[in-house]
């Protein structure tokens, strides 16, 4: 399988035009193989954490807070969804034509690409100023949790990894990548825009070199292939059980005292003022 | 890898007795596959080495796809009659003589004796860069060479364009919309029967093919039915030479009148889109009209709203839309004031 | 004049006459062999790898996976090809080799298409599959298509040496003499000078040539009009039938070439300049040429490339040219960017004419085109004052030469418009306007040389417009132009055209055998003009002898030929006539003398007809094919053994070798010439144009032709009227396409370039002869080739601006999208002064 297609450009130079499209496939492939381990790997062998012992500080933080805790913002939540959204129509526009479904796509493709681009730009100003901007970030203390995860799933002696901070580390990785794939599809279909009738710029097809604007398709197709199997994972982890309280925290913006506290670490993730934002006196189970 | 335009690359040929065959050997080399019929598009391709296909299906020996039928009161051409043929064959000079005039008017004698209406209908692209070789839309790449601000592009299109901007070379295709013809389609699942309209396709549906035939697809014939026999017919071509050009941009209609009025009227027009375009607008407009001046210059407005002329083809805005009067007319020129 | 033997006069039996030529039937029949009908045992074929980009330079060619390939004998490139020899004319003089000339091959290619290498192989889709497998490294280098964008400011050169053709400044205390000769250099305009232009006006910067007579500003201000009009006129291929296919082997130390050519003997010395051989080691074989036009007046250079192919393998080669390949290595005239300001008269005499032109020179050799225009335009159209400044700018577009009419065919169409125009704004008529301006009898051109202007030998085109305007009933038509009938409205136009008709000084070789027939050599090549056999038949006609019993030997350099023209200018009807005059004159006075040596008497008392020498007025006489014999036994001049002294030595070389065979008639035409010759044609055309779809027939045409003495009226008629197509090709379709991004073609193909067919040729077409002999040649007869081409272009665009206005039209080819667009707008629209949109 060639990973690349490549084109004769009109002097003659060996030039890519963009990734092969069984890449898509691969990528569906890889992504739907990772479900499938893992849930199985979840179902069959992994151990149930240990409960870790209650201490006494931690009880007496749970009795000073709320009883849900605040989590996403609404513009966070908004930014998330609207995100969403569009690059679910990216990536229908993008591929279904690939595989066969024919309709006319480019003029939705790049208006949700627009869309994509605005919500991603008020994410990172609103992430920089308004939101613990690097409380998304994997850091050294993920690392080593990591590493001690890992030997303890494979029986060796480590110590207790800590708990999580705001984010798990796997919804640190998953933002990273994201971040990546998402800063190549934006730069890149950015200049793409270029080649198509849109309002906004004057057509020029010859802004870079055949080189150039190939290696821009490449990395293009390619963000967009990875996105299939990113978003993928992203799904199936949002409908995981043990993750829900996760998903619905996108929704209504916070998870319930006893999630927090089982699952994050009050040092890492400190509570601004201790009181929610969200949510008055409704139960969680009923807000569904 | 150096370029070179010349020589024939090898390639399998089959030659098949019937339809059933070619289905078969079709359905083996999928994509791989290439449909020959009277040879004019294709032996260009491969003699330029551009397509490559590792099966080339020739359809001359099948007797079946080849030949004029009646079919209730209409006809059925099979697909591999020559253009020659479609030009002399008594019933479509007595009933369907936009057919005739549309077939005689494609290339040239010697092509047409070559060239089949099927291929006529189902030919490629003759974009100047897709044909060349350069890596375009058209070609499964990512440019629109004739749609960039140095482009080349008087022979494009100015309507119904996404990316690709070629336009549909066929001459005889309007006049078969025009004629509101069916064309049969054998698929791998069977037999389908669409519209002549429906036949083409533009760049927005699927910008590396003209039609919907897919691997494995087979036009088999087309057919006429007898609601626009001997209706009032206009055909025209403009084109650079007097024989041996593509249109610039070419006009088909029918019309049925009473009296002075126009009845009803389908028109279309080709060279302006990467399909042949079909006036439903204009249709509908001047039926119920009465046939003069007036409607005439009526429809020209209407055939031209929404083109979009690129750098070098905007003649072909005020082309089509007195291509258009004309068709109204059903003559050539201005009525005497 | 009066010359004993006169052919002028209406009492000959072979000139003036049709007859079937001798390479008619083959030609019907298909068993003329063209270069590429050859095949040899063990011939090897040949595919080229051609540049992608317009200007590059090669880094690094990789061929080892080609060579790998079964089947693949040898690859060729530039490091394989003789270094460019120095030539040497006639008179001794060296002309030194441009060490930046076209080669065949190259490692800095400077058009996209010129070959870069040769792969020969065992049949072609082996050299094809092998040239896909060659990986080629190319370094793009800055490109220039349009001449104008060479000489901006900052604008791309076409050569790394310049981007025009000029002469060095003169060192200082530098003798008078001829100007020195051109070179590659780079000329810049400002700014300003491309500022000062209107919108649609060619901008005028420093020229790099210049010339002028008569007072042209003083002109200007008593002109009673002047006009400033710009026209571009199309780069257009020769788009021969025949492409430049060539077969070549070596036997014996001797490349054995079979090609096209326009001229046989002196491709010759051609090939042996470019193999850089001795040119009696080179057997040239060309008896059928599917056309020149210029293109292959001594073939064209890439004919080395199977030559020194079969040299390396030891085996024959064909290197079979295809249609996109012959675009780019089949020559091409190129455009001319015209700026004309002209002074006339109320009664529309041009007081004085300011002529401004680039040149698309192309990427190698100067053409001269821009100066060939300032001298066609100053002698047919007679301007009483006239300055002419021009420039031949370097692109990296496909090589040019000469084409029917070279320069002479633009500068017409520079110019037809502009008159045209000035007649319709003077209320005078086409045909009467045309008709003061036109040159006369011992008519003036050029530029002055050393004080004086060159002179026409004869010319009659007030005749050829008198008669033509009568034929075409121009005064009834013109009564009815211009009226609308429906959508189609028609005009009328008349266009005066005239180009070189004839050169001086070449051999005539003729033996008449014991067998009693004539076997005459002939060095013409066969490109069918016709010319190869008509110029002969005037030996016969002086020898009295029928052409059935005329053996013609041509279309190879080791059948003994004479020193012949090269077949370019239309030179050959005149001066192959002139030669073969030379030689029957010299073979029918050793007939005298032969009869009265066997007979007695004086030779002054024998006369030479019907096959027989013998007495005036009765008493004995021989047949031809005795008086052979008696040549034979005289020996000496008589059958060879003696030659004259004047003849080139290649006559003398081919003379020997026919010595003692026959009665040798050998001589070089030494007969006087007073002037240059020319020829003219006055064209006429009606054409009618739909306003609603831009698309326009040409309904009728006349070419009226002044050449002489029409030698042979169907070749005479074929030509007049080919030759106005090839006209009309321009003013209707020939174009050239190239994307400006890339600077590469995008038309490479008939249906792209669109040479006329002919169901685009005028439903009538018509020709006529003034047929008054020319004075200073002794058959009287000038070449007719080319004058026709600007004629047959200019007599289309005047009907056309006649029926559309001056408003339309500001370039050639009109098309319909042109008239269209221009009709909509108001004005001229498309492509500006843009070259090859």
């Amino acid at each position: 399988m060639n990973f690349i297609q490549w084109a004769t450009s009109p002097w003659g130079e060996r030039v890519p035009i963009h990734i092969s499209w069984d890449l898509l496939w691969a990528s569906a492939i890889a992504g739907a193989l990772f479900l499938i381990v893992h849930a199985i790997y979840v179902g069959y062998w992994a151990k149930p954490a240990a409960e870790p012992p209650q201490d006494s500080k931690q009880a007496a933080a749970a009795a000073r807070l709320p009883e849900r805790v605040a989590r996403h913002s609404f513009g966070a939540r908004a930014f998330h969804w609207v995100m969403a959204a569009a690059m679910f129509v990216l990536l229908f526009t993008a591929f279904l034509p690939k595989v066969g479904v024919r309709f006319s796509w480019l003029t939705i493709h790049w208006i949700a690409g627009i869309v994509l681009t605005v919500s991603v730009v008020y994410h990172i100003i609103h992430a920089s100023f308004w939101l613990d901007f690097w409380s998304i970030w994997p850091n050294s203390q993920d690392l080593t949790d990591a590493s001690r995860r890992l030997q303890r799933a494979l029986g060796k002696p480590a110590p207790p990894p800590r708990k999580f901070g705001k984010y798990p580390l796997e919804n640190k990785l998953f933002h990273l990548a994201v971040f990546f794939a998402g800063l190549a599809v934006i730069f890149t279909g950015f200049f793409m825009l270029y080649r198509v009738p849109t309002p906004f710029f004057t057509r020029n097809p010859y802004l870079f070199s055949d080189m150039t604007w190939g290696v821009m398709y490449v990395l293009h197709g390619l963000a967009g292939v990875v996105f299939v199997a990113l978003i993928m994972a992203h799904i199936y982890f949002a409908v995981r059980p043990e993750k829900l309280f996760l998903t619905k925290s996108m929704i209504f913006g916070w998870i319930s005292r006893e999630k927090y506290l089982e699952h994050h670490d009050p040092e890492r993730w400190p509570l601004e003022g201790g009181a929610p934002q969200t949510g008055q006196s409704k139960a969680p189970e009923a807000a569904i | 890898m150096s370029v070179i335009h010349d020589v024939i690359p090898a390639f399998e040929l089959f030659q098949p007795a019937t339809i059933d065959d070619a289905m078969m050997l079709l359905d083996r080399y999928g994509e791989k596959a290439w449909v020959l019929a009277g040879g004019l598009d294709s032996l260009e391709w491969f003699a330029d080495r551009i397509k490559r296909p590792k099966a080339v299906v020739d359809l001359s020996q099948i007797k079946e796809l080849s030949g004029v039928r009646s079919d209730g009161g209409g006809l059925e051409i099979g697909a591999t009659t020559t253009l020659t043929e479609v030009v002399r064959h008594r019933l479509v000079r007595e009933k369907y003589s936009l057919l005739a005039e549309a077939a005689e008017a494609a290339a040239s004698p010697q092509i047409r004796n070559q060239g089949t209406l099927g291929g006529n209908v189902s030919q490629d692209a003759r974009c100047w860069y897709y044909r060349a070789g350069w890596p375009c839309y058209r070609a499964g790449g990512n440019i629109c060479y004739a749609d960039a601000p140095t482009g080349l592009n008087r022979e494009h299109a100015i309507l119904d364009a996404e990316r690709c901007v070629a336009v549909n070379p066929s001459d005889t295709a309007p006049a078969l919309i025009a004629l509101d013809a069916k064309m049969v389609v054998r698929t791998p699942g069977g037999e389908k029967v669409v519209d002549a309209e429906d036949y083409f396709i533009g760049p927005a549906l699927d910008i590396t093919r003209m039609n919907i035939l897919r691997p494995g697809d087979l036009l088999t014939a087309i057919r006429i039915p007898a609601t626009w026999a001997g209706a009032k017919f206009y055909f025209e071509k403009v084109r650079d030479r007097n024989v041996w050009d593509f249109a610039l941009v070419n006009v088909a209609s029918a019309m049925t009148t009473s009296g002075s009025t126009i009845e009803q009227m389908r028109l279309a027009v080709n060279g302006v889109a990467a399909h042949p375009v079909r006036l439903k607008a204009v249709e509908a407009a001047v039926a119920g009209k009465p046939r003069n001046e007036e409607t005439a210059a009526v429809a020209g407005q209407i055939a031209i709203q929404g083109t979009k002329p690129l750098q070098y083809n905007g003649y072909k805005v005020p082309l089509m839309r007195n291509l258009v009067k004309r068709a109204i007319r059903g003559v050539a020129g201005e009525e005497a004031a | 004049m009066t010359m004993s033997n006169d052919l002028t006069a209406n009492n000959h039996k072979l000139v003036g006459k049709n007859y079937t030529t001798p390479d008619l039937l083959a030609k019907i029949n298909g068993k003329a062999k063209f270069a590429e009908d050859y095949r040899a045992d063990g011939m090897l074929f040949v595919k080229l790898l051609l540049s992608p980009v317009p200007h590059g330079r090669v880094r690094h060619i990789d061929t080892r996976a080609a060579l790998r390939m079964p089947g693949v004998k040898a690859i060729l490139t530039v490091d394989d090809l003789p270094e460019p020899a120095d030539s040497v004319t006639d008179l001794g003089q060296v002309i030194k080799a441009d060490r930046l000339g076209e080669r065949g091959l190259t490692m800095e290619p400077v058009y996209q298409g010129e070959p870069i290498l040769a792969v020969a192989a065992v049949d072609e889709l082996t050299a094809a599959e092998a040239i896909e497998k060659i990986h080629l490294d190319i370094e793009p280098l800055p490109f220039v298509i349009d001449p104008l964008d060479s000489l901006r400011p900052g604008g791309p050169n076409a050569r790394v040496q310049g981007n025009v053709w000029m002469r060095p400044a003169p060192p200082p205390n530098a003798k008078p003499g001829p100007p020195p000769p051109l070179q590659r250099g780079v000329l810049k305009w400002t700014e300003e000078d491309f500022a000062q232009a209107k919108e649609g006006q060619l901008p005028m910067g420093q020229a790099t040539d210049q010339w002028q007579f008569g007072d042209v500003d003083g002109g200007m201000k008593n002109a009673a009009l002047v006009l400033d009009e710009t026209f571009v006129t199309p780069n257009a291929s020769h788009q021969c039938l025949e492409t430049r296919t060539t077969m070549a082997y070596w036997q014996n130390g001797k490349v054995f070439i079979h090609t096209g050519t326009q001229s046989t003997y002196q491709t010759g010395p051609a090939i042996a300049r470019w193999l850089n051989m001795d040119p009696k080691d080179i057997v040239f074989i060309s008896e059928y040429t599917g056309g020149g036009f210029g293109s292959k007046i001594t073939g064209g250079v890439s004919l080395i490339v199977p030559a020194l192919l079969a040299k390396r393998t030891h085996a024959p080669v064909m290197m079979r040219i295809s249609r996109e390949e012959e675009n780019f290595i089949g020559r091409a005239r190129p455009s001319l960017q015209g700026r004309m300001k002209i002074g006339f008269s109320k009664e529309g005499r041009i007081l004085a004419l300011d002529m401004f032109v680039i040149c698309d020179n192309g990427p190698y050799e100067q053409m001269f085109d821009a100066a060939g225009a300032g001298m066609i335009v100053s002698l047919l159209y007679q301007p009483l004052a006239m300055r002419w400044r021009g420039l031949s700018v370097l692109t990296n577009t496909p090589p040019r030469s000469a084409q029917s009419a070279p320069g002479g065919m633009q500068g017409i169409t520079l110019m037809e418009p502009v008159l045209a125009k000035a007649a319709r704004k003077l209320g005078v008529d086409q045909v009467a306007i045309r008709r003061l301006n036109a040159p006369e009898g011992k008519a003036e051109f050029g530029a002055p040389m050393g004080g004086r202007r060159g002179h026409t030998t004869s010319c009659y085109i007030k005749e050829a417009l008198d008669g033509g305007a009568k034929q075409f009933n121009w005064d009834e038509r013109k009564a009815r132009t211009g009226k609308r009938n429906g959508s189609k409205v028609r005009g009328l136009g008349v266009s005066m055209s005239t180009f070189v008709g004839g050169s001086i000084g070449y051999d005539g070789l003729i033996v008449l055998k014991p067998d009693g027939r004539l076997y005459i050599q002939s060095g013409i090549g066969n490109h069918g003009t016709e010319s190869l056999s008509d110029s002969h038949r005037i030996s016969a006609e002086l020898i009295g002898i029928p052409w059935e019993k005329c053996e013609l030997i041509w279309g190879d350099t080791s059948k003994n030929l004479p020193f012949t023209c090269a077949s370019g200018g239309s030179t050959t009807t005149h001066a192959m006539t002139r030669a073969a005059h030379a030689a029957g004159m010299d073979a029918k006075r050793k007939l005298q003398e032969v009869a009265a040596k066997t007979l007695g008497g004086k030779p002054e008392s024998y006369e030479v007809a019907n096959e027989r020498v013998f007495r005036k007025g009765g008493g004995p006489g021989m047949s031809l094919a005795q008086a052979a014999q008696h040549a034979i036994q005289l020996g000496g001049i008589y059958d060879g053994h003696e030659l004259p002294k004047d003849i080139n030595k290649a006559t003398a070389a081919s003379a020997t070798a026919l010595a003692g065979q026959g009665l040798m008639g050998v001589a070089k035409d030494n007969y006087p010439h007073d002037g240059a010759t020319f020829s003219f044609v006055a064209s006429f055309a009606e054409v009618e144009v739909d306003l609603e779809t831009g698309k326009y027939h040409i309904l009728d045409f006349l070419a009226y032709a002044d050449a002489g003495t029409v030698v042979h009226p169907a070749a005479f008629g074929g030509q007049v009227l080919g030759r106005s197509m090839l006209g009309i090709g321009h003013a209707i379709g020939q174009k050239w396409v190239y994307d400006p991004h890339y600077g590469v073609a995008v038309a490479k193909r008939f249906h792209h370039t669109k040479p006329p067919t002919i169901l685009d040729a005028p439903a009538n077409m018509a020709w006529a002869a003034v047929g008054i002999p020319d004075p200073e040649t002794p058959v009287g007869a000038r070449g007719i080739g080319e004058p026709p081409v600007g004629g047959g272009c200019c007599a289309i665009l005047n009907a056309l601006t006649d029926a559309l206005g001056d408003e339309v039209i500001r370039r050639a080819p009109v098309t319909p999208d042109t008239i269209l667009a221009s009709l909509e707008a108001g004005k001229p629209v498309y492509g500006g002064l843009k070259a090859d949109v």
